[in-house]
């Protein structure tokens, strides 16, 4: 048994070891049925030992990573980055990130005596299952990538995740926090902690240009925050002229951004290390420079993590550009009903070179079956970067292609640059692939978007393909 | 015209502000933004709508404790048939008092006749249909709690979905032209005939909306997706 895992006594070890049995059994079970990748040992061991996570054998080392964005690609990223050193690491990474999915984690992490089979495990947690986790399982090094606007409907705003989280954070975790994010930043202030951020960089301004920008006020005297910079929503360095309140300096501090050399360096008190960077967006820089500094928490030396970034990409799961005909066509992932994910897509694309058309396909397909979805995140959502004369022609879909046609009105986009059809795929018909521009297909999460997303991919390559015939 | 915000800095959440631009930009409208250590400008000079947003929970608090002072002022204002819009849970900031998860009791400013509940494990979301003088109001509500009180009609009257709380009828409070709603979000630009209703209230003469058509087209659709019985209303 691990220093963090109490051993189960009595009745508690009889229910404990019944879920932990019945569960691993289920799991050569969902093979052979082709139902691999769900909660279900997960959830099934919850149902039958509610405390299961307390109990449930877990490596000497634990790593979490939550926030609102970026949490998927930093889990990758330092899980890349310990294979790549040749550590056996446990991870989610493939599964959920809620009690279950972790619990389900564990359970293929254990053997059948409830001994752990890996040392370390990187688990990507999300924000609101973390008092479902927390309690139970206690992080060596817990990461906040960011706090941001989410859904409106489950995360209400990044002041109530924050407080969510400070008040399931077990106090003897140290945290690694965002700099430049005085609301993440600001995340169980009696915890152990050390910040990353990104210094200050061309693209950079002093005043917030974004319709979000969550963090105005003082956190300590609610007087009106200054910004030294603002990269973007309350992403920046901020001081409070009334108090002095100010951003935290950074122990791991990104700059020297060269997008030309593709490379940046990272300082701390052990040195510096100049980084192959793994993409030109901000927010992947973000999500390198985080992973870095976890490497360097767990005692890697900067020559090493070096070498061991020079193999990495970052996953292209959410974005994937194919040459059909004399056009590109782009499936860019557009998370729907979050209006900051969406901006940062739209910033983006609107300052990518070249002549661009858009399908707007990001509804909530789920929601639809159920209800209707809660569009107020497009009036939080930056439709204004769309407004540039590169974006020739916008085509709005779905059951919400109206709201999304009138939002680019307001948003100051010209009336003849869009198109609005109900049927995802008749937008296809729509388009004008003129040679050589950029074909963008935005889409979101949920699992009936997708595949149409995929139908409307397809269908978009055939007709530019046939266009040049 | 003028068109006041108070406390943008806090009240903002969800796109609410959405609803002074368009109002704004439709009528040709000044926005003046009073932040929280700032003197309302509707104390001192003629604006034409008072409107607060939704915030957070501490925003709650840090608005009721800068508004106190001009409470009122506002309620004058109300006398002389002013026109305020309230959405969200600013509607809270102006009741009794809410009462919080173990317990405690937030006094607010103790103006409305409601008193409110926080409950902040349970998120509340709900679309809602309603009525206003004949004219069809759809509507989101996201939410920690509810509202009870002797509202009389309230501002709406609930088609379907919650009105104040989910076993009341009426919809916000409305004395004079003061209104507040639970509604949240772009509840003009949502609600074009609501729009049009607040600019006449407000002095515009013969008022025209942007983009009314594609807004109206919009506005159209909800309201038979909301009317549609076969429709789940509650998250």
């Amino acid at each position: 048994m691990d220093k963090h895992t109490p051993k189960p006594r009595g009745l508690n070890a009889v229910r404990f070891y019944l879920a932990l049995w019945c569960a691993k059994l289920s799991v050569p079970l969902l093979r052979i049925t082709r139902h691999n990748g769900t909660n279900f040992p997960g959830e099934l061991a919850l149902k039958l030992c509610p405390d299961f996570l307390k109990f449930v054998a877990r490596p000497e080392t634990i790593v979490t990573v939550t926030g609102t964005d970026g949490k998927t690609s930093v889990t990758n990223l330092i899980c890349d980055m310990l294979e790549g050193a040749g550590r056996s690491v446990l991870s989610n990474r493939l599964g959920s990130n809620i009690n279950s999915g972790i619990a389900t984690c564990l359970i293929t992490g254990c053997t059948a005596l409830n001994r752990p089979r890996f040392s370390m495990a990187v688990l990507e947690v999300d924000e609101r299952s973390s008092r479902r986790i927390y309690p139970y399982v206690t992080p060596d090094l817990t990461v906040i990538t960011n706090l941001f606007r989410d859904s409106i409907m489950r995360n209400a705003h990044p002041e109530y995740i924050a407080g969510f989280l400070t008040d399931s954070m077990p106090p003897e975790t140290k945290l690694l926090l965002n700099g430049d994010d005085l609301i993440s930043s600001g995340v169980a202030p009696g915890n152990p902690r050390a910040y990353f951020g990104l210094e200050r960089m061309d693209s950079d301004v002093t005043e917030c240009v974004n319709r979000i920008n969550d963090l105005r006020v003082c956190p300590k005297c609610a007087g009106k925050l200054r910004y030294e910079f603002v990269r973007y929503h309350h992403i920046g360095r901020a001081f409070c002229p009334d108090c002095g309140f100010r951003s935290p300096d950074c122990d791991y501090a990104g700059g020297d951004v060269d997008l030309k050399a593709m490379t940046m360096t990272v300082r701390d008190a052990g040195g510096e290390g100049t980084y192959k960077l793994l993409s030109d967006s901000v927010f992947n820089i973000y999500n390198e420079l985080t992973a870095i500094a976890v490497l360097r928490e767990l005692g890697f030396a900067h020559a090493a993590v070096m070498k061991l970034t020079e193999g990495l990409h970052i996953a292209e799961s959410r974005y994937r550009a194919d040459k059909a005909g004399s056009v590109e066509v782009v499936m860019h992932l557009s998370k729907d009903r979050n209006a900051l994910a969406c901006s940062r897509v739209f910033d983006y694309i609107s300052s990518c070179p070249g002549e661009k058309e858009l399908i707007l396909m990001m509804n909530n397909l789920n929601d639809e079956m159920n209800w209707s979805e809660n569009t107020c995140w497009l009036y939080d959502c930056d439709f204004e970067f769309l407004n540039d004369p590169s974006i020739t022609h916008i085509v709005t879909t779905g059951p919400r292609a109206r709201d999304y046609r009138l939002r680019l009105l307001l948003a100051g986009v010209p009336a003849e640059r869009i198109d609005c059809v109900r049927e995802e795929l008749a937008g296809v018909d729509r388009l004008r692939l003129a040679p050589g521009s950029h074909i963008y297909i935005l889409y979101g999460t949920d699992s009936m978007n997708m595949k149409l997303a995929a139908q409307v991919r397809e269908a978009t390559i055939k007709k530019a393909e046939e266009a040049v015939k | 015209m003028t068109i006041e915000i108070l406390y943008p800095e806090i009240c903002n959440l969800y796109g609410d502000l959405s609803n002074v631009e368009y109002l704004a930009r439709s009528a040709g409208a000044r926005v003046v933004s009073t932040s929280l250590r700032e003197t309302p400008r509707f104390t001192s000079e003629d604006v034409a709508l008072v409107y607060m947003g939704t915030t957070t929970e501490r925003g709650q608090v840090l608005a009721r404790d800068a508004f106190a002072p001009f409470l009122d002022a506002l309620k004058k204002r109300t006398e002389a048939g002013g026109v305020t819009l309230v959405t969200g849970n600013a509607m809270e900031i102006f009741g009794e008092y809410i009462d919080l998860d173990g317990g405690e009791r937030l006094p607010m400013l103790d103006w409305l006749p409601i008193h409110s509940t926080r409950r902040l494990m349970k998120r509340y979301n709900s679309l809602y249909l309603g009525e206003l003088d004949g004219m069809k109001i759809v509507g989101y509500k996201s939410q920690f709690g509810h509202s009870w009180g002797e509202v009389g009609e309230g501002l709406f009257t609930t088609l379907r979905g919650p009105g104040i709380n989910p076993d009341a009828v009426p919809e916000g409070v409305r004395i004079g032209n003061f209104m507040a709603t639970y509604l949240l979000g772009p509840l003009t630009i949502l609600n074009p005939p609501f729009a049009r209703y607040l600019l006449t209230l407000m002095g515009a003469e013969e008022p025209a909306l942007l983009f009314e058509e594609a807004a109206m087209d919009a506005y159209r659709t909800r309201v038979e997706e909301f009317s549609d019985p076969r429709r789940n209303l509650t998250y």
